[in-house]
């Protein structure tokens, strides 16, 4: 029981990773392999604004610390590793973290939208292995990159909400998690929920499902699919800069977050590339499998987990679990 | 000078190298290697045995990518299979089998192991393709990996540490330096290039190219996909593991982490520079893969006098370097290097009148 909650949470920031794939593949039909050094920019990016930025001599002081009068009252007389006392901890770290999420949103907007702009734009219409290994270029430099700006040190980084041991009981087995963990599936549900909604009731989601579904046609239907594009890049880089600052604070900063995107990568084909519901559901099969196997077989294993899962789907159902089959005309 | 290849008889037009240019060229390149074999700087022949290892490899990829267009991302994982293939028989069967002709068995059975195991990748190919191809030989590629890591496999294996390898032995003629590896490195090299040259004049050739332009089409046509596919994949994997076995004959030591992800993609890469389905692709593609990061070496060390600190700065230069030269390519270049050399050789053939 244990196993599958935490399996359950693992499976929320999958699905918010994935859905950055998808949604730059259900608007440009362009498969982003390099989605994951996408997510460690953002990740980079965080830590940037969220412990580099606060610990220089020039920020104000509540930026790295924020204690104000009341705060300091209430830590009086409380004991160690109370609840209280991690929530406390928290707050105290609420202004970097906002400024790091923030600065996190806004830097990765941009990447994205230079990416979609420099690379992506120049090859509309090409074939779509150009596209797909360009995107396998940008792998490399973006690892490159990352190395060279922020050096190769993995770095500790502020929790985003407070990281409270929560413990009770479900279905007569005791459950014991930490409450970040919790607001991090809550966060990655609501942003999913969220970005399906937008796809599928606003205006702009309706462009870009339109543009999936015919380019030309939706040209010719007074829609900008450059705009589209873009809007599409930018939504995936965003929700990918939230993945990486969960990720940071889950397992830490290092390049080798960027492979962290096959794996998701792999999830996306499982579930059907065009599906978010598709995806959701392979993400929290691969996510409970992955603590499963963790369980039963060892840490180890678990690596492998969604590659041979998608390989045994893949081999029953070419296009995913809930894919649409593409009609091909010779 | 304008000229054109007069054939008068079937024969003529069906050989490997059909005019003169092409025979010059093969002949005139065997004889440079041979005397770069033997008068090269030890450095030159450091880097050219590390081209001709990436080299057959990639002459693998050109079979499947370029002419079959079945997109693979994980045939590292053959390299790595004919690497610890070659190593593995020879632990194993020291003893029973003279050192002599050691590597008469080993090689052979790297080979097989490697044409084998692409089968068993090439299987999801019949149900998919492109992208998702793709993905199924990147999920391959990692899981292989994954098993030879494996603490399980790890008496054979020798696990995250690796093996340490030995140097061939033809009938008591050990190639224990690097020079002497070159030698077989560049007889395998030319011999892969011909072998993939000849297979594209021939039925199964004939066979992939149909199946790339078309898949259905070409089952149409009577083209058994099941068994060209799976032949493409077995052929592609079987240069793929020479390539591994002359790898760990070259080093000394061979690490499960040197044939991850990134051996994967600089194969594709090579041969996406050097330009897809021709036979001289992969040569140029190699050669710039394999140079770039040296001269991006020697000019930083030129630049910076090697400083301490600056050394730490080189490899995500060269990582940068890498991609930029395969998304600049794409962009600019889709056919690769080869284009840009047939459209000087057609120059030149024109010269002095239109040039195009």
């Amino acid at each position: 029981m244990q196993f599958a909650i935490n399996g359950l949470m693992s499976g929320a920031i999958y699905a918010l990773i994935a859905v950055g794939i998808v949604s730059v593949y259900k608007a440009t039909k362009v498969v982003n392999f390099a989605h994951g050094y996408l997510i460690m920019f953002g990740a980079y990016f965080y830590f940037t604004f969220a412990v580099i930025v606060p610990n220089q001599p020039w920020a104000p002081e509540w930026l790295a610390s924020w204690n104000p009068e009341w705060m300091v009252e209430m830590r009086e007389g409380l004991p160690m590793f109370s609840p209280m006392g991690a929530i406390l901890d928290w707050a105290a770290n609420v202004p970097r973290i906002l400024l790091g999420l923030a600065g996190a949103l806004v830097c990765n907007a941009i990447v994205g939208r230079i990416i979609e702009r420099v690379l992506m734009r120049p090859l509309m219409g090409q074939s779509v292995f150009a596209m797909i290994m360009v995107t396998v270029g940008l792998i490399s430099i973006m690892s490159g990159s990352a190395q060279l700006i922020w050096t190769a040190d993995a770095a500790n980084v502020p929790y985003i909400a407070p990281n409270t041991p929560i413990r009770f009981e479900l279905f007569g087995s005791m459950i014991f998690l930490f409450g970040t963990d919790l607001v991090n599936m809550i966060i990655a549900l609501v942003l999913f929920a969220a970005i399906v909604a937008f796809v599928r009731f606003t205006k702009g989601g309706i462009a870009i499902r339109a543009t999936a579904e015919d380019q030309s046609t939706a040209y010719s239907m007074g829609i900008s699919v450059p705009k589209v594009f873009s809007r599409a890049w930018v939504l995936a880089s965003t929700t990918g800069a939230i993945a990486g600052a969960i990720l940071a604070t889950r397992n830490g900063i290092s390049p080798s977050l960027g492979l962290f995107g096959f794996s998701v990568l792999a999830i996306v084909l499982m579930g059907g590339l065009d599906s978010y519901v598709g995806v959701f559901i392979a993400a929290m099969t691969v996510g409970v499998l992955e603590a499963m196997t963790q369980w039963k077989m060892g840490g180890n294993w678990a690596e492998i987990v969604p590659y041979v899962a998608v390989l045994v789907v893949l081999i029953w159902r070419p296009h995913g679990l809930l894919g649409q089959k593409e009609v091909e005309r010779i | 000078m304008i000229n054109a290849n007069l054939k008068s008889s079937y024969a003529a037009d069906e050989r490997v190298l059909d005019n003169r240019y092409k025979q010059g060229f093969v002949y005139g390149s065997i004889l440079l290697l041979a005397l770069f074999t033997l008068f090269g700087s030890d450095y030159a022949i450091l880097i050219g045995s590390q081209m001709g290892i990436l080299l057959i490899a990639v002459v693998g990829i050109n079979v499947l990518t370029g002419y079959t267009g079945l997109v693979s991302l994980g045939h590292g994982a053959f390299v790595a299979i004919g690497a610890y293939a070659v190593t593995i028989f020879n632990n194993v069967a020291t003893g029973i089998i003279p050192a002599g002709i050691m590597p008469f068995l080993s090689l052979p059975f790297a080979v097989f192991l490697a044409a084998a195991v692409g089968v068993l990748v090439g299987l999801p190919s019949l149900r998919v393709k492109g992208l998702y191809l793709a993905v199924a030989t990147l999920a391959a590629n990692f899981i292989v990996i994954f098993l030879i890591e494996e603490e399980l496999f790890a008496p054979w294996t020798g696990g995250m540490v690796g093996l340490t390898t030995n140097a061939p032995n033809f009938f008591g003629w050990v190639l224990d330096t690097k020079r002497e590896m070159f030698g077989l490195i560049a007889v395998l090299g030319v011999l892969a290039l011909l072998a993939a040259q000849n297979l594209m004049r021939t039925r199964v050739g004939r066979a992939f190219i149909a199946i790339r332009d078309r898949d259905y089409s070409a089952e149409i046509l009577g083209i058994s996909l099941l068994r060209y596919k799976l032949t493409s994949f077995a052929i592609s994997a079987a240069y793929c593991g020479l390539a591994g076995a002359l790898f760990a004959y070259f080093y000394a030591r061979i690490l499960p982490e040197q044939f991850e992800l990134a051996l994967s993609l600089q194969l594709v890469a090579a041969l996406i520079v050097g330009g897809l389905g021709r036979t001289m692709g992969p040569v140029f593609g190699v050669i710039v893969i394999v140079l770039v990061p040296e001269l991006i070496k020697i000019t930083f060390g030129a630049v910076t006098g090697d400083a301490a600190g600056m050394a730490q700065l080189r490899a995500p230069l060269q990582e940068i370097a890498f991609g930029a030269l395969l998304v600049l390519f794409l962009l600019k270049e889709p056919l690769g290097i080869n284009q840009i050399v047939d459209r000087i050789l057609r120059a030149a053939n024109r010269w002095p009148f239109a040039r195009g």
